[in-house]
């Protein structure tokens, strides 16, 4: 049985050609308890209003495109469940701290920007030809980083970090944690190889652990923990480097 | 970049929502509990100053010493202290629950459950209290 | 090896800031207990207290609790000025970090004199 109901949607709407700033229009969408966000969305979209963008594709947390602020909070809009707002509002915005380029878009291209500079695939130890065979890895290496390599690149842990918000030159914790994945990788050269992004003002040092990336993501990757660990790999590392005594 | 000019040519016209620099971390429990345990280091602070202040009135002699304790004693330092404990144990409980995040450490084949890790501070943490006490029971 | 050096600048630092975070985690709450609530007055007398830190493991201790947790404010200090809206990074690093460093000297001095 499903159980219909009429809810305020508010959805912060920017066009970008017409608009001077971001104003918030209100829906009322018929939904359904078994709907989530992104359904009510689709609702507008396909009933109400055609002229609302949105990003999404596919409607299973995997795809990692419909990340927005619901209720002020960042969440997967196919991960958000209508029967957990009981209330018959919800307030839907685009993720914070990134620009709006259109009603719940964002620009990304500083993510996108960041994601490459940490170089975030394999820089083998040694390269080895097709015929050498593949890197192997036991389950306990693998299990070392896993978690790591769950990341959806959903942005919600942007949207919650208020250092990205208020310094944009700081890496991030989607970057800086994948970053980190390889960098734990058996298999990987590490962060010597990578470069010292990770150990540089705008990296991990930026972070001052306020935690909030890990409790929005929605794949459990901790980030918050994956920077902390790379912190203290840098620290170590630059403290035996002064040992060693090169510079 | 919220100008209201409109380009055909390129309609792109990104806006940038602001951000309050003094007082971003109003605008969501998580930053408030952040901002507390921060704020901790405040008391730390006052509370290292005090003790090697401490030092010092010890090392003078007893009257200086005594002296030292009536100015522990004073309505004001006792008000410090009460509010300085509550921000203590905030620190404590805020340090100890990040440790399974910023400590990864592998037994065998699996990573170690973060409840064990926490746990075992908890105990060590009451062992040192305890120890502490019984240290100025006797003394 | 690769470390960038204006992110070192900031590592040593954080070392200190991460145990002394630890250790005053441990410590400060019982500490502050014992020292300033006024429960155990024998331990808090003149005698008491000159005796306990005439040994020079006490003193060892009693110097690392107060240089960690010196750095460890510090840091966090740092942190907290940037985060209350101070751009001034370079000059509050400057500002708490020496007053970590003389604190520290000064702690060292006094439990000589002792």
């Amino acid at each position: 049985m499903t159980a219909t109901r009429t809810i305020q949607l508010e959805v912060l709407r920017y066009r970008p050609e017409q608009d001077a700033k971001p104003f918030f229009q209100t829906y009322a969408v018929p939904v359904e308890d078994e709907w989530v966000v992104l359904d009510a969305l689709n609702y507008v979209k396909d009933e109400l209003d055609r002229t609302l963008s949105y990003r999404w594709s596919c409607h299973m947390f995997v795809c990692g495109s419909c990340g927005m602020m619901i209720n002020g909070e960042p969440k997967l809009a196919c991960k958000a469940f209508m029967q957990d707002y009981p209330s018959g509002k919800i307030r839907v915005e685009p993720l914070s701290n990134f620009p709006i380029e259109r009603d719940l878009v964002i620009v990304q291209d500083d993510f996108v920007e960041k994601l490459t500079a940490v170089k975030p695939y394999l820089l083998p130890k040694q390269d080895k030809t097709v015929e050498q065979g593949e890197y192997l890895q036991t389950p306990a290496e693998l299990k070392k980083y896993k978690q790591y390599s769950l990341c959806i690149n959903c942005l919600c842990c942007y949207a919650a970090c208020p250092q990205y918000g208020l310094e944009p030159s700081f890496i991030g914790p989607a970057a800086l944690t994948l970053a980190h994945r390889y960098n734990t990788d058996s298999r990987d050269a590490g962060p010597e190889a990578r470069g010292d992004l990770v150990a540089a003002h705008e990296g991990v040092w930026a972070c001052s652990f306020v935690g909030a990336c890990s409790q929005v993501c929605p794949k459990d990757v901790d980030p918050a923990g994956a920077i902390q660990q790379a912190k203290l790999y840098s620290a170590l590392n630059f403290v035996t480097g002064m040992v060693k005594g090169d510079k | 970049m919220s100008a209201a000019t409109t380009d055909t040519a390129n309609p792109r016209k990104p806006y940038v929502r602001p951000i309050s620099k003094t007082s971003w971390f109003l605008t969501s429990a998580r930053y408030k509990s952040y901002m507390v345990h921060e704020v901790s280091s405040i008391f730390v602070a006052l509370y290292m100053i005090q003790l090697v202040a401490g030092l010092f009135y010890l090392a003078a002699g007893p009257e200086e010493w005594e002296s030292y304790l009536a100015f522990l004693r004073s309505p004001v330092v006792i008000l410090l202290t009460l509010v300085g404990l509550v921000f203590f144990v905030i620190h404590t409980t805020s340090w100890f629950k990040a440790v399974p995040q910023a400590t990864r450490i592998m037994r065998g084949e699996e990573v170690l459950p973060g409840k064990i890790l926490v746990t075992a501070h908890y105990g060590i943490w009451a062992a040192v209290s305890l120890f502490v006490i019984i240290l100025a029971w006797v003394a | 090896m690769a470390h960038s050096s204006r992110g070192s600048a900031k590592a040593i630092p954080w070392f200190l800031f991460a145990a002394g975070g630890t250790v005053t985690a441990f410590v400060l709450p019982v500490m502050l207990i014992v020292t300033n609530l006024g429960f155990f007055p024998s331990a808090m007398s003149y005698e008491g207290m000159s005796g306990f830190l005439s040994w020079w493991i006490v003193k060892l201790a009693v110097l690392g609790i107060l240089t960690l947790g010196l750095w460890h404010a510090a840091h966090r200090l740092r942190v907290c000025a940037h985060d209350f809206g101070i751009r001034a990074d370079e000059l509050v690093a400057w500002i708490v970090y020496s007053a970590a460093g003389f604190g520290s000297v000064a702690a060292a001095v006094a439990l000589l004199m002792i």
